[in-house]
């Protein structure tokens, strides 16, 4: 595929076609979303509409509109839907450097989502540059409940490398449930256009872990900044999960956010920490309410 | 006999016993020898149809050994046949030498193999051991050469105190391991593979046999015959390592094209390559198999010859798969595909085909496993670019050595294990460093307590909380310097990052006992 000869025939189709889908949007209101909350009609034609738009630019190649769910309700109302939206490409970033095993961890543990939500195998480029923090281990993935046995690790040389087996992978026939890529150099914007294309005309998520210095634009639909935070003890003291700081700094129709994400190791899904007081107290002025919307 | 035309007339260039008994020599003159022998019966030589006897001996020699090679220099000819690790499937060295002498004969033919360590050796051994046999060797009736000289490069494991030299009946030599210098001693300089003139120099400076030549300093006889006698010599010794130009199996499906004008564009190329594809598909159609290993060679019109080869991950008949894949071959060639004066020609030839095993498509059931089709095709193009094993999978391994109880393999050979297994028990991390890293600074309760603080990577952590120990046993069965007992520890620190640290041993053991990070969790 040719972008740059795609993007003219797009552009002109597209502005077509969002003229005609916000017209019948518009006209014919669709019926409420069930988020159980009820609306007044204009939130609702605001609704219809974001959903006509993110169908535009998510479907214009023929995939279906799916999402891959995180189980999180309240994560999922600053979504464009009920959960992450496939065919996208999602950007995962350490808050810091020795933050980059918090942010693995939370690409694995969605990839662990997608795996059981979705079918075929996952894939996980690595350039070798970014495995700084060891390789993958199958044991420990269990914890995360994320089966080895569907993972396919694909090591290459560079990042240079790793961004072209990515989009490889995402044009190719093989069905994967999940890609995930981890790579240290900068993703431009052209770069990521070109993978948000590829991903969308697959249908399958993409998630992009990158270094905490990078900087410049990219075309992904989400990213997500992520912090390790202390780990949810059992009653006896025991570790019993992992957490996140997790921001949702951006998020195309969608809100920006901030939570303290948890991984149940036993239930096998994500949950909303609580904030306990002391905690609370102990975290210092400057964070006061981590669910608090940005 | 036979005979071809030489300086000053023809001279004869092979002889059967009968002529030889007579007093008759290769390299007589033809008229010379009519004058000894009243009737003799004489043919002209054909060194092609000798060649192409010689290479059919070699194809069925690969019933011995994979590495065949021809060794083709006039009457010496002969073959040489790297026995390395295939000769207790016949009962070992005496065992495969008696066999294809036997076999040999049954043709016809008259071998003398001959079996060292070196190349050289045995060629030497194989036609200069018995004295009585020096000189001019006496040939078969056929027209073909029938010398076999069998060689092995390394030392087969035998008894110690064998025999200097081992003789099975008529004319089969076996050199034992490291003896060559003792046998070829007393050989005469023939032996040594050299070309006429460097034979009949060193004849006049009155060199007879290859002892005398070995107790001569090197240097004055690189100078005078520069560096082929001492090559040839090395090699024969084993000092110097001998490339032997393996004869190759025909390749079971082969298609070639000629151009009617040379190409040289890649496009090109590529486009001729998918119609010699296509060409040989319904041959592999109807066998029921898929190319595994695929060689293409481009003729240049000045002669050269490029040749690519190509491995599949799964056999497959797919044209425009492995079409791509060649496509991406070209443009990783390092110099580039070299087409200065275009190429005329093309072949493309299957060596190795692999049965296509059909499997059943689902019916809308989900598999276990839920791989595509798709997915052998694609390990294909991301091996090809990334490296041969660049695409893994990871499986379990019977073990509690962390590092030993997951395997990463490349994809193309492991099939998805089963991770439904039982897990071990205690934490894991989803990230493994290899090897572990080494810590400092580690301030810990003595003897059998949890880290307090530790520096890992230059950063100074205090310990928040700790988990363990969780103590692994070496295996004893694997002795080593690390064979140590470790005690695995959860920590957390102050900022909230979890790490799996062990200490190998014990306080007790002097030196202190070192602290790794093995491992980190998200």
């Amino acid at each position: 595929m040719q972008p740059d000869r795609n993007s003219n025939v797009f552009s002109l189709l597209r502005t077509a076609r969002v003229h005609a889908r916000i017209g019948a949007a518009l006209h014919s209101v669709p019926s409420n979303c069930g988020r159980g909350r009820p609306r007044s009609e204009n939130e609702d034609k605001v609704a219809a509409l974001r959903q006509a738009v993110a169908q535009l630019e998510n479907t214009w190649l023929g995939a279906p509109p799916a999402y891959l769910s995180l189980g999180l309700p309240d994560l999922h109302e600053h979504l464009p839907g009920p959960g992450l939206p496939c065919g996208a490409l999602h950007e995962v970033i350490a808050a810091m450097h020795a933050d980059t095993p918090a942010a693995t961890g939370f690409t694995l543990a969605v990839m662990a989502c997608a795996l059981r939500a979705r079918r075929g195998p996952a894939m996980l480029v690595v350039s070798r540059q970014a495995a700084d923090f060891g390789t993958p281990y199958g044991h420990g993935l269990r914890a995360l409940s994320l089966d080895a046995g569907r993972l396919l690790l694909v090591e290459a040389r560079s990042g240079k490398d790793a961004l072209w087996a990515l989009e490889e992978i995402l044009r190719s026939d093989a069905g994967a449930a999940v890609v995930a890529g981890v790579v240290e150099t900068d993703l431009d914007l052209t770069m990521s256009r070109r993978l948000n294309l590829a991903t969308a005309a697959a249908g399958t998520p993409l998630l992009m872990l990158r270094p905490p210095a990078a900087t410049g634009i990219s075309a992904a639909t989400t990213r997500w900044r992520i912090a390790a935070a202390p780990a949810r003890r059992d009653r006896f003291g025991a570790i019993a999960g992992t957490r996140w700081q997790v921001a949702l700094e951006r998020c195309r129709n969608g809100r920006a956010g901030q939570w303290e994400l948890e991984w149940d190791h036993v239930a096998h899904r994500f949950g909303v920490a609580e904030v306990v007081a002391d905690r609370a107290s102990a975290a210092g002025p400057e964070r006061p309410n981590l669910r608090r919307a940005v | 006999m036979l005979v071809a035309s030489g300086t000053g007339g023809a001279r004869l260039v092979a002889l059967n016993a009968a002529a030889w008994r007579c007093g008759l020599a290769v390299g007589d003159l033809l008229s010379n020898a009519r004058s000894k022998v009243l009737d003799l019966q004489v043919r002209d030589a054909d060194p092609a149809a000798d060649s192409d006897a010689l290479r059919r001996l070699a194809l069925w020699c690969l019933r011995y050994t994979p590495v065949v090679a021809p060794w083709e220099t006039g009457e010496a000819s002969g073959l040489f046949l790297d026995i390395t690790g295939c000769a207790h499937l016949f009962g070992g060295e005496d065992g495969l030498l008696a066999d294809l002498a036997t076999r040999l004969r049954r043709f016809g033919l008259n071998p003398r193999p001959a079996v060292a360590d070196t190349a050289g050796a045995a060629w030497a051994v194989a036609r200069f051991t018995s004295p009585t046999q020096w000189g001019r060797w006496p040939k078969a009736g056929g027209g073909s050469d029938e010398m076999s000289v069998t060689e092995t490069t390394s030392a087969p494991l035998r008894p110690c105190g064998a025999p200097p030299q081992l003789s099975l009946g008529r004319d089969i030599h076996i050199i034992p391991p490291d003896q060559q210098q003792h046998t070829l001693r007393d050989l005469p300089l023939a032996a040594l593979r050299l070309d006429a003139s460097t034979q009949a120099v060193l004849c006049r400076l009155g060199f007879r046999r290859i002892g005398e030549l070995m107790r001569q300093p090197r240097a004055p006889l690189a100078a005078r015959f520069g560096a082929s006698l001492l090559l040839r010599l090395d090699q024969a010794l084993g000092r110097e390592a001998e490339l032997l130009s393996p004869l190759e199996p025909p390749p079971s499906y082969r298609t070639h094209a000629v151009f009617a004008e040379a190409i040289s564009l890649q496009a090109h190329v590529v486009e001729a390559t998918t119609r010699l594809l296509r060409r040989l598909m319904p041959d592999l159609a109807r066998d029921g198999v898929g190319i595994r290993i695929l060689r293409l060679l481009l003729f240049r019109l000045d002669g050269e010859v490029q040749a690519l080869q190509l491995g599949l991950a799964a056999p497959s008949r797919d044209v425009a798969h492995v079409a791509r894949l060649i496509a991406m071959r070209l443009e990783r060639l390092p110099m580039g595909l070299a087409a200065d004066f275009g190429f005329e020609a093309a072949a493309l030839h299957v060596t190795a085909a692999e049965r296509i095993v059909q499997r059943q498509a689902s019916l809308g059931i989900a598999d276990e496993a839920g791989e595509a089709a798709g997915l052998a095709p694609l390990i294909d193009r991301l091996e090809h670019r990334l490296g041969a094993g660049a695409v893994r999978r990871l499986q379990p391994q019977q073990s509690h050595i962390p590092e030993r109880a997951v395997v990463a393999r490349a994809a193309a050979e492991a099939p998805a294990a089963d991770w439904r297994i039982e897990a071990p028990f205690g934490m894991r991390p989803p990230l493994l460093l290899a090897p572990p890293e080494k810590t400092d600074d580690v301030l810990a309760s003595v003897p059998e307590g949890p880290p307090r603080r530790f520096r890992w990577r230059g950063v100074l952590h205090e310990v928040a909380h700790a988990e363990g120990p969780e103590r692994i046993a070496p295996e004893w069965w694997r002795p080593g310097p690390d064979a140590t007992e470790r005690d695995y520890y959860v920590v957390e620190d102050t900022a909230g990052r979890r790490f799996w640290l062990f200490r190998a041993g014990h306080y007790d053991a002097t030196p202190t006992p070192p602290w790794f990070v093995h491992g980190v969790f998200p």
